[in-house]
Order: structure tokens, then C-alpha cells, then sequence
């Protein structure tokens, strides 16, 4: 499958038109819903979170760009986990109608690696700006 | 009082005709099955959240650019218009709008604030230690 084929089977028109299955139980798509949800909402505490600590947190002294190189990474990855969590979302719903088993999410692989990776940033910062 | 009942999972039903309810189907132990009503407030309440969400990141980034803070701040009340959207016509059992374009919004809405705070924290005069 091409990829303007995949990107063309995201958007909301084609998705509300796919009637391969059957409609799944209310409950099911309510909770595919709030899936959506919850992810959204981390995405967004991440913008957050990466916005305070470049224009709220002191300057680490020595490492001029330290806030942005802890910071700039969390905005980026709330953007990343929202077109994320609007693609597992589609394919949830999918499944759901189809009554197949649901797609693996590699969303909390996403989030895992990347947080690990500003964590490792962050001790560099600190460890650089504490030995000078 | 006969005690546990063992493994018979239909309880102490007497076994001769019931008189009331023939052929319908026993109230389930699950309040989900009994109401599928929970599952909508649930995600009634998983929107609001999400329209919290949006106000608290919008007061934020009030904070640095007073335009921006306002253009998320606005988007709220849109995203809790969005969730009252799945109140359907009131019937309790109906089925859900699978709302593929409501999510899409909020996705599309996510990746554009994101993209507004990084502007924002690449070229945005940090204020030195406001949490000092």
C-alpha cells in the first residue's frame, strides 16, 4: 500500500464511510473514545510541561541551551502522541467493527523511549552544569 | 441459608416457572449491563477533561504571548461543545456518533498549539528564573 493510500484511509471522511463490519458494542467505541482522550491529554500536559521549562525554569548556569534541550523534545513529543493517538484510534475502530483482535499500540514504546531519552539529556545537563 | 452455592452460576433460582419475568433476561450483576448510560458519562466527563486541558495549557502560555494564550484559551469551550456532541438525543441507548472528525480536531488542534509553543520557546524572551 502506497502512502498517500494509508493517509488517504486516516482522514475522518473515509473512516466514517468504512462499513466493512459490523457497528461494535456502544461501550467499545466509548472507550476507544476516551483511549483517545487520555492520550490527548498526555500529549497535551506534555506541551506543558516542555513550554514551563524553557521560559519558566532558571537558566542552568554554564549550559546556555540546557532548557532548550530538555524542553523543545517534550513539545515535539506531545505533537508526535497526538497524530499518534488519532491513527491507533482509527485502527481500534477497525478492528472493533471487524470484530478482529486490536492492533498492538507501539504508543507507550513511543512515550517510554523518548521520556528515557530527555531523562538521560536532562542528568548530562545538570552533570555539565554542575562541574563548571 | 444454604451457604456457597458452588459452582451452579445461575444462584438459587427456584426452579419452577417464574412468574414475573419469562424469557427476559435476568438484571446482571454488572451496573455496565444494566445501564450502558455509565460508559457515555464516562467518556461525557473523559471530554471535559480534555477542554480542562486545554484551558490549563492555554493559561500557560498566557503567560508568554498573550495572542497565543488566547487562541488556545478559545479552543476549550470548542472541545466541550465537541464532547456534549456524544450526549446524542438523549435516548440512553443509542449509538454513539463514531465521531471520526471531532477527534480529528482535536488531533489537528494538539499539533498546531504544539507547533505555536515551539515557536514560542525557540523565539520567545524567557523570562531568566521566573520560578525562582
Amino acid at each position: 500500500m502506497s502512502w498517500s493510500t494509508r493517509l488517504a484511509a486516516l482522514l475522518p471522511r473515509t473512516v466514517a464511510r468504512d462499513n466493512g463490519g459490523t457497528e461494535p458494542d456502544p461501550r467499545f467505541t466509548f472507550a476507544n473514545e476516551r483511549t483517545f482522550l487520555a492520550w490527548s491529554r498526555t500529549a497535551l500536559a506534555l506541551v506543558v510541561a516542555g513550554l514551563g521549562i524553557v521560559q519558566l525554569l532558571p537558566p542552568f548556569p554554564g549550559v546556555p541551551s540546557g532548557r532548550h534541550l530538555i524542553g523543545l523534545p517534550l513539545i515535539a513529543l506531545g505533537a508526535v502522541l497526538a497524530v499518534a493517538a488519532y491513527v491507533e484510534w482509527v485502527r481500534n475502530q477497525r478492528a472493533l467493527r471487524r470484530g478482529e483482535s486490536l492492533p498492538v499500540s507501539i504508543m507507550p514504546w513511543i512515550l517510554a523511549v523518548t521520556v528515557t531519552g530527555i531523562a538521560v539529556i536532562a542528568g548530562i545537563v545538570l552533570l555539565v552544569s554542575a562541574t563548571r | 441459608m444454604t451457604g456457597p452455592t458452588g459452582p451452579e452460576p445461575t444462584g438459587p433460582e427456584p426452579a419452577g416457572p417464574d412468574p414475573a419475568g419469562q424469557g427476559q433476561p435476568r438484571p446482571s450483576d454488572d451496573p455496565e449491563e444494566r445501564d450502558p448510560g455509565l460508559a457515555r458519562e464516562r467518556t461525557s466527563l473523559s471530554w471535559m477533561r480534555t477542554a480542562i486541558s486545554f484551558a490549563a495549557l492555554g493559561g500557560v502560555v498566557l503567560k508568554e504571548n498573550v495572542f497565543t494564550g488566547l487562541v488556545v484559551l478559545a479552543i476549550a469551550p470548542v472541545v466541550w461543545q465537541l464532547g456534549r456532541v456524544s450526549q446524542g438525543s438523549g435516548s440512553r441507548t443509542d449509538l454513539p456518533i463514531a465521531g471520526a472528525t471531532r477527534l480529528f480536531i482535536i488531533s489537528v488542534a494538539i499539533v498546531a498549539v504544539a507547533l505555536l509553543c515551539l515557536v514560542i520557546a525557540i523565539f520567545g524572551k524567557a523570562v531568566p528564573g521566573a520560578l525562582r
